[in-house]
C-alpha cells in the first residue's frame, strides 16, 4: 500500500533491476544484427539399438561355444580363453551392465508393473542362460558371465570348505533373490544392481562401496573360489534349478569312471561328489534316514507357514526401503523436519504440491504389497529350507565321482584331471602330467 | 611376479588416498575460496583480493582436475597391475600345482550330513528370528497417520453440524446485505469463539502438521463475522470502516501513557496488522527471510513466527525493491481459520492459527520497480490477489484451503500498487480495483468483469472507496471520480483539486474523506462531489484514514495520529503521538488500537 | 537290473522336472514378453521437474557425473547479467573468477553484440552440479538445464541418481527420444502454476 511515486525521470529502467526482476521467459530471444548464428544444442547419440542385438548374439555365441567346448571338445583351455573374452567384452567393454543376473529384476518389474516396458534384449538376456542351463548345465557360469569370469581368473589357492558350511551358505542366494524380487515387484529398488560388486571394477569408477566390495570379493576369491557365485548370486538359484534337471551335463570322465580319485580335489568349488561307501548304507542307517526324511517332509508345511508369517510380519520393516514409505513415515514421525531446509527430500516433497494424504495413501498401498509379498517370500524360504533339510536324509547310491549338477559351474577343470581317455590319446594330459 | 604385486599395491594405496580426498573434500567447494569471496563482498573494490581469489580459484581447479586425472590413470594402472599380478600368480601356482593327489582326508559323509542339517535348522530359526525381530522392532507410522488426522481436523469435525443459514445481521446496514448474510455463519458468540474452539481441539494433538492436510469442511465467514474482527487491510472488505466501539483518543507512545503493551517487530514491512479473535498477525521481510508473525492481542506475546521459505518458483535472491516499499508491503488477510500473506517475491502463503503451513505457492516473481504492494482479500473461500505487474494486468482467486487457482484473469491495465476492495452491490459481491487506466468491478466468484471505466492514469497507489452505491477512485496527477458500479458504469462526478498519492479515500455516512501525501485532509459530499471542508496537518502521510466509532483516524508518517470527527463539522479531536514513525494503518479491536510503528507494535488502550 | 530300474525312475523324474521347468520358463518369458517392446530405454532428466538439488553431481556411479548442463539456445535471452553465470549480487559484469557461479569454470561467456552475450557450456569441465541451472531458472529464462549425456552414461539398470532424486525427475525414456531439451515454455508455465 505504501509507496511513493518517483519522478518520471527516475523511471529510467536500469538494466539490473530489470534483469533481476524478470522471471522465466522474460527475455525474448534477441534479434541479432551482427549475423550471429545460434549454435545447436548438442545431443550425443546413445549406443544404437543394433548394438544391443549384437550383445544378445555375442551372449548366444559365447554360450554355444562354451557348451561345445565343455561337452564335445572337453577343453578347459578353451573355456579359460573364452572367459577372458567374456571378461573383456561384457566386463570391461560393456561395463558389466546388461547382465542376466540383474535382468531378474527387469523381468519381475515387467510382470508386476504394467507401465514398465521391458526391452526384448533384456528378456533374452534373462532367458537364454536359463534355457542353456536346462539343456546343458551352467555353461553360462563357465564362460559367459563376466562376474564369474573375473572371479574364476583369480582363483589361486582354493581351500576346501566343509560341506555343512557350504550347505548353510547356499541358503543365502535364496534370501537374496527373494528380496530382490520383492523389492523389484514393489518398485522399491534394484538391490542386485546396487550391490553388484564388480561393475565398479569394470568401469574403473564408482562409489566407494562398490569398489571396496569388488576388491574384497576378489581377494577372498583367491582362496574361497568364486565367493559371489557360491554365496550370493541370486541368478545361481534359477540356474541351479535348471541345471539340476539338465538334459546333458558336463562329466568328469568321457567314459567309465575308474575311481582313481585324481579329480576329487581338482574342483575349487567343492562341487564334486564322492562315491558313497556301500558300508555306510547299513540297514539301520537307511531306516533312520528314511524316518527323519519323512519327519522333515511333514515339517515342510510348518516351515512354509512359519516363514510366511514371520516375513509378512516384517513387512513394515522391509517396506521402509521404499523411498515413499520412508519419506511419509519420516514426516509423520518427525513433523518438525518440515522446517529442515537441509533435507532435500522433504523440501522437494513440500514443493511438489503433493498432499500428505496422497503420499500416505501411496505409501500404504506399497506397504500392503509388501505384506502380501512377505507371505510369498517367507513361504518360499520356508519351502526351500524344508527341502534342504529333507535332502540331508537322502541316501542315494553313488559309485562314481560326479559333479553336483546344481552347484557345478561347468568350468571344466576336473576334465583335465581325469586319466581316462576317449578314443584319441591327446586328452590324457592329466595322467601324463601326473606321471611326471 | 612380486614386482607386479608390489606395483599393484602401491598404486592401490595411492589411489585410495586420492579417492578419499576427492570424495571427502570436494575440492571445488573450497572453504578458503568461499571466505575470500565473502571478504570481497564486504570490500568490493579490493583489487588485490580479487587477484588472490582468481589465483586461488585457478589452483583449486587445477588441483581438482589433476586429482581426477590421477584417479583415472591410477585406476587404469591398478587394473593393469592387477591383471599382471593375477596372471603371474596363476603361472606360479600352476607350476607348483599338486597334481593328482588322490582323495585322502575325505570328511565322514554321514557325520557331515548330521552337522549340516543342524546348521541348516539353526539358519532357518535365525532367519525366522530376524524376521520377527524386524517385525517387532519397527513401528508402522503410517497407521498413526489417520487417527491423528481426524483429531487434527479441528473445529469443524468437532462441531456437530455445518449450518449455513440465511440470517441478516442486524448490524449490517448495507442495503443489499442479503448475500453477505447468506454466506455468513450462524455463530453468535464472542469474536474469537472459533479460535477458542480451534485451540481446544488441537491442544491434545501433538502432530497437527501431519494432520492439518486433512481438509475439513469449514463454515465460511461473511461480513457479519468480519465486522467483529479486523481481518484485512483497511478493515472488513477493505472499505476503511471499522465497527468497533470505545476506541481511545489520547495516548503518548513515547511516555507510555495509555499504552497497554509494546513489542519490538522482528522484520520490517509496510504492511498493517490484521486481527482475528485474540490473535494479531503481521508480516515482515528482509533479504534473509520472509515471515508471518502471530501475537496474542491481549498481552503482546509473540505466539509464533514462521518463515515463508522453500516455495517452488520463489527466487533465491530478492527482487530489487525501493526502501519505501520494501519486500513486505502488502497486508495479510485472515478468514477465521488461516492467515494469508503475500510478499514482493510473488510468494503467497497460508498458515493456520497454530502457525502450521497449510499451503504456499509462488505466482511468478512480479516485475515491479518499487515492489509488489497490493494487499490480499478473502471472501467465500477465496483469497483475492491483485497481481498487476509490469508484464501484465492479472488478478487471481486462490482456494483458501489448497491455494489452487479458482480463477485467474489477465487484464489490459498497467502495473498498479493499489489494493482491491470488496463491494456488495445489486446482490453481488464485486472486487473493485483501481489501475492505470481502468477502474473496474469483477465478480468475486468467477472473476468476470462486471463493469469498467478507463479513467485513471499514472502509477496508481490509492485503493478505491465505496459506500451507498458509489465507488470512488483517485490518483495523483489524475482525478477523483465517483462511479456507479454496474454494467454501463460512468463517472458520476469528478474533481481535480486534491488527489492522494498513497492513502486511500474512505466513504462514510454520505461523506468522502481523502488525505493527500502532503498532509491535507479533505471532506467531500459523497453524492454531489462538493468539497465540505479541508484541514492541513502540515505533515507527510501515506497511511489511509480509517473511520471507527464516528471518528476518522489518520496516521502521519511522523507517528502523530490525527483524530477528526467524521461529520460535516470536521472537528479535530486530538493528535496523540506514537513516538516513532508509522506508515501502517491502525487496526481496531475490543476497544484497543493496534499500531505498527517502524520499530515496534503498540497496543493503545487501558 | 535293479540299478537300471532306479536309473530309469530317476531319469523319468528328471525329465518331468525338466519339462515343468521349461514350461514355467516359457510361461515367464511369454508373460514378460506381453509387456515387452523392441525399444530400448535410457535414463533422462525432465528439466521441468528438476529442483536443482545437486545430487546429480554426487550420486552418479561415474565421477564426474554423466549429467551435464546443456544450453537450450532457443530460449536463451543472451542476457548481459546472466543468473547462471554470475554469482548473485555481482555488479561489474566481467569474467573474473570471483564472480562466476560455476565451480568448474565450465561456462564460457562470449560477447556477440551490445548488449548480448552467448554462454557456452564446456562439457569436459562441467560436473553437473546445477548451480548455474538454479541461477538461470530463478532469474532468467531457464535455458540452462541438466541432461544425462548418453555418450557418457553407462545406462545402469537402475540409475543411482534416479533413486535419490527428490523430485522424481529422472525416468526411463525410449531410446528413440533420448533427450528432453527445453524449448517449450508452455510446459514450464503450467508447471509453475500448478505448483
Amino acid at each position: 500500500m505504501i509507496r511513493k511515486n518517483y519522478r518520471l525521470g527516475f523511471l529510467v529502467l536500469m538494466v539490473f533491476a530489470f534483469l533481476a526482476l524478470n522471471a522465466q521467459q522474460r527475455f525474448p530471444k534477441p534479434e541479432f544484427e551482427s549475423g550471429y548464428e545460434q549454435p545447436n544444442t548438442t545431443t550425443p547419440e546413445p549406443r544404437t539399438a543394433g548394438m544391443e542385438v549384437f550383445d544378445v548374439i555375442v551372449l548366444f555365441g559365447v554360450m554355444a561355444l562354451a557348451t561345445w567346448l565343455i561337452l564335445k571338445k572337453r577343453s578347459r583351455r578353451g573355456v579359460l580363453w573364452l572367459s577372458v573374452f567374456t571378461l573383456l567384452y561384457f566386463g570391461f567393454y560393456r561395463n558389466g551392465c546388461i547382465c542376466p543376473i540383474g535382468s531378474i529384476q527387469n523381468v519381475t518389474l515387467a510382470l508386476f508393473d504394467p507401465g514398465y516396458k521391458i526391452s526384448i534384449t533384456v528378456l533374452l538376456f534373462f532367458l537364454l542362460p536359463l534355457v542353456f542351463a536346462l539343456f546343458y548345465g551352467r555353461t553360462f557360469c563357465a564362460a559367459a558371465c563376466p562376474l564369474g569370469a573375473i572371479q574364476d581368473l583369480v582363483v589361486i589357492r582354493p581351500i576346501s570348505v566343509s560341506s555343512w558350511v557350504r550347505k548353510t551358505l547356499s541358503f543365502i542366494p535364496h534370501i537374496y533373490i527373494g528380496l530382490a524380487i520383492l523389492f523389484a515387484a514393489t518398485g522399491t529398488d534394484f538391490i542386485i544392481c546396487r550391490y553388484d560388486p564388480f561393475v565398479g571394477i569394470f568401469r574403473t569408477d564408482g562409489p566407494y562401496l562398490m569398489i571396496g566390495l569388488g576388491i574384497a570379493f576378489l581377494v577372498l576369491g583367491m582362496f574361497f573360489a568364486r565367493p559371489y557365485c557360491r554365496v550370493f548370486c541370486p541368478y545361481s538359484v534359477l540356474l541351479g534349478f535348471m541345471s539340476h534337471f539338465s538334459k546333458k551335463h558336463i562329466t568328469i570322465t568321457p567314459s567309465e569312471c575308474i575311481n582313481c580319485k585324481l579329480c576329487a580335489n581338482s574342483c575349487p568349488f567343492d562341487a564334486i561328489e564322492a562315491p558313497i561307501d556301500e558300508k555306510v548304507r547299513t540297514e539301520s542307517t537307511v531306516r533312520k534316514n528314511l524316518r527323519n526324511y519323512v519327519i522333515f517332509g511333514l515339517l515342510v508345511p510348518v516351515w512354509i507357514f512359519a516363514g510366511g508369517f514371520a516375513v509378512s510380519k516384517a513387512h513394515v520393516f522391509l517396506s521402509k526401503a521404499h523411498p515413499d514409505v520412508y519419506l511419509s513415515e519420516l514426516l509423520i514421525a518427525q513433523p518438525e523436519l518440515r522446517e529442515d531446509t537441509e533435507n532435500l527430500d522433504i523440501q522437494a516433497f513440500l514443493e511438489s504440491g503433493k498432499s500428505m494424504d496422497q503420499l500416505v495413501e501411496e505409501a500404504s498401498v506399497i506397504r500392503s504389497k509388501f505384506r502380501t509379498g512377505g507371505w510369498y517370500l517367507g513361504g518360499y524360504l520356508g519351502l526351500v529350507l524344508g527341502i534342504m533339510l529333507m535332502n540331508q536324509f537322502v541316501l542315494r547310491k553313488r559309485k562314481d565321482y560326479i559333479p553336483h549338477k546344481r552347484d557345478c559351474f561347468s568350468c571344466g577343470r576336473c576334465m583335465d584331471y581325469c586319466p581316462v581317455g576317449e578314443q584319441s590319446g591327446d586328452r590324457k594330459s592329466g595322467i601324463v602330467k601326473a606321471k611326471q | 611376479m612380486q614386482i607386479s604385486g608390489i606395483f599393484t599395491l602401491v598404486v592401490a594405496a595411492l589411489l585410495l588416498i586420492n579417492f578419499v580426498q576427492l570424495k571427502k573434500y570436494e575440492p571445488l567447494e573450497s572453504q578458503t575460496l568461499n571466505t575470500l569471496v565473502a571478504q570481497l563482498e564486504e570490500d568490493p573494490r579490493n583489487e588485490q583480493l580479487k587477484e588472490e581469489i582468481r589465483d586461488f580459484d585457478m589452483m583449486v581447479r587445477k588441483a581438482y582436475f589433476t586429482s581426477t586425472w590421477q584417479v583415472r590413470t591410477g585406476a587404469l594402472l591398478m587394473l593393469i597391475g592387477g591383471v599382471l599380478f593375477a596372471g603371474s600368480l596363476k603361472v606360479y601356482t600352476d607350476l607348483r600345482r599338486r597334481i593328482g593327489v588322490p582323495d585322502t582326508a575325505k570328511e565322514d559323509f554321514l557325520k557331515a550330513r548330521m552337522t549340516a542339517w543342524k546348521w541348516l535348522l539353526a539358519t532357518g530359526i535365525l532367519v525366522l528370528g530376524m524376521a520377527f525381530f524386524a517385525a517387532f522392532s519397527s513401528t508402522n507410522y503410517l497407521e498413526n497417520y489417520y487417527p491423528e488426522a481426524i483429531a487434527g481436523t479441528g473445529p469443524s469435525t468437532m462441531d456437530e453440524t455445518i449450518e449455513v443459514i440465511e440470517i441478516v445481521d442486524p448490524a449490517d446496514t448495507s442495503a443489499s446485505g442479503a448475500l453477505a448474510g447468506a454466506i455468513q455463519d450462524t455463530a453468535t458468540g464472542e469474536p474469537g469463539q472459533d479460535t477458542g474452539a480451534d485451540d481446544s481441539a488441537q491442544a491434545g494433538d501433538g502432530q497437527t502438521t501431519a494432520a492439518q492436510q486433512a481438509v475439513p469442511v469449514e463454515k465460511i465467514h461473511g461480513l457479519a463475522e468480519f465486522k467483529k474482527h479486523h481481518n484485512s487491510f483497511r478493515g472488513p472488505m477493505a472499505l476503511g470502516v471499522s465497527y468497533h466501539k470505545n476506541i481511545p483518543t489520547s495516548w503518548d507512545g513515547g511516555a507510555g501513557t495509555n499504552v497497554a503493551w509494546k513489542v519490538a517487530i522482528s522484520k520490517p514491512g509496510y504492511n498493517s496488522p490484521v486481527i482475528w479473535g485474540d490473535k494479531l498477525f503481521l508480516a515482515g521481510a528482509d533479504e534473509e527471510a520472509r515471515i508471518v508473525s502471530c501475537y496474542d492481542r491481549h498481552s503482546g506475546q509473540l505466539l509464533w513466527e514462521k518463515k515463508a521459505d522453500n516455495i517452488p518458483g520463489s527466487p533465491s535472491t530478492m527482487p530489487k525493491v525501493t526502501d519505501d516499499t520494501g519486500l513486505s508491503a502488502p497486508t495479510a488477510v485472515v478468514d477465521g481459520y488461516r492467515v494469508y500473506a503475500i510478499f514482493a517475491t510473488g510468494d503467497v502463503i497460508a498458515f493456520d492459527f497454530e502457525g502450521n503451513r497449510v499451503w504456499a505457492r509462488n505466482l511468478g516473481v512480479p516485475q515491479n520497480h518499487y515492489g509488489h504492494s497490493s494487499s490480499l482479500l478473502v471472501w467465500n473461500g477465496k483469497v483475492i490477489v491483485q497481481y498487476d505487474t509490469g508484464k501484465s494486468g492479472r488478478m487471481l482467486a486462490l482456494d483458501t484451503k489448497t491455494g489452487a487457482s479458482v480463477w485467474d484473469i489477465s487484464r489490459d491495465n498497467h502495473i498498479s500498487w493499489a489494493s482491491p476492495i470488496l463491494v456488495d452491490y445489486a446482490g453481488k459481491i464485486q472486487v473493485v480495483t483501481n489501475t492505470d487506466p481502468t477502474v473496474g468491478g469483477y465478480d468475486v466468484e468467477t472473476g468476470e468483469e462486471i463493469w469498467k471505466v478507463d479513467v485513471m492514469m499514472g502509477e496508481v497507489g490509492p485503493s478505491c472507496a465505496y459506500a451507498d452505491g458509489l465507488v470512488y477512485a483517485n490518483n495523483e496527477y489524475a482525478s477523483l471520480v465517483a462511479i456507479n458500479p454496474e454494467p454501463g458504469a460512468a463517472v458520476q462526478w469528478e474533481s481535480y483539486d486534491y488527489l492522494s498519492e498513497a492513502a486511500s479515500p474512505v466513504a462514510y455516512n454520505g461523506l468522502l474523506y481523502l488525505a493527500t501525501s502532503y498532509g491535507v485532509l479533505v471532506c467531500y459530499d459523497a453524492k454531489a462531489g462538493e468539497q465540505v471542508w479541508e484541514m492541513d496537518f502540515g505533515t507527510t502521510l501515506y497511511s489511509s484514514p480509517m473511520v471507527v466509532d464516528g471518528k476518522l483516524y489518520i496516521m502521519g508518517n511522523d507517528g502523530v495520529m490525527h483524530i477528526v470527527k467524521a461529520d460535516r463539522s470536521g472537528t479535530l479531536i486530538g493528535e496523540p503521538v506514537l513516538g516513532e514513525p508509522s506508515y501502517a494503518i491502525p487496526a481496531f479491536a475490543g476497544g484497543k488500537i493496534y499500531i505498527r510503528g517502524s520499530e515496534s507494535l503498540y497496543c493503545i488502550g487501558e | 537290473m535293479a540299478r537300471d530300474k532306479e536309473y530309469n525312475r530317476r531319469e523319468f523324474i528328471n525329465r518331468g522336472a525338466r519339462f515343468t521347468l521349461g514350461l514355467s520358463l516359457a510361461g515367464v518369458g511369454v508373460a514378460a514378453a506381453v509387456n515387452a517392446g523392441s525399444e530400448k530405454y535410457l535414463w533422462q532428466i525432465d528439466p521441468f521437474k528438476c529442483t536443482q538439488c545437486g545430487r546429480c553431481a554426487t550420486d552418479c556411479v561415474l565421477s564426474p557425473s554423466a549429467v551435464k548442463c546443456v544450453h537450450a539456445y532457443d530460449i536463451c535471452g543472451y542476457c548481459d547479467l546472466c543468473g547462471g553465470y554470475f554469482k548473485p549480487g555481482v555488479t561489474d559484469l566481467d569474467t573474473g573468477a570471483e564472480k562466476q557461479l560455476c565451480p568448474a569454470a565450465a561456462i564460457e561467456r562470449k560477447f556477440i553484440e551490445e548488449p548480448y552475450f552467448e554462454y557456452i557450456i564446456d562439457e569436459e569441465l562441467c560436473i553437473g552440479c546445477a548451480k548455474c541451472v538454479k541461477g538461470c531458472s530463478a532469474f532468467g529464462n531457464g535455458s540452462l538445464h541438466l541432461q544425462i549425456r548418453h555418450d557418457i552414461c553407462v545406462n545402469c539398470n537402475e540409475c543411482s541418481i534416479a533413486r535419490v532424486c527428490p523430485s522424481d525427475a529422472i525416468s526411463r525414456v525410449p531410446a528413440s527420444e533420448p533427450y528432453m531439451i527445453k524449448g517449450d515454455f508452455t510446459a514450464n508455465e503450467s508447471g509453475e502454476a500448478g505448483a
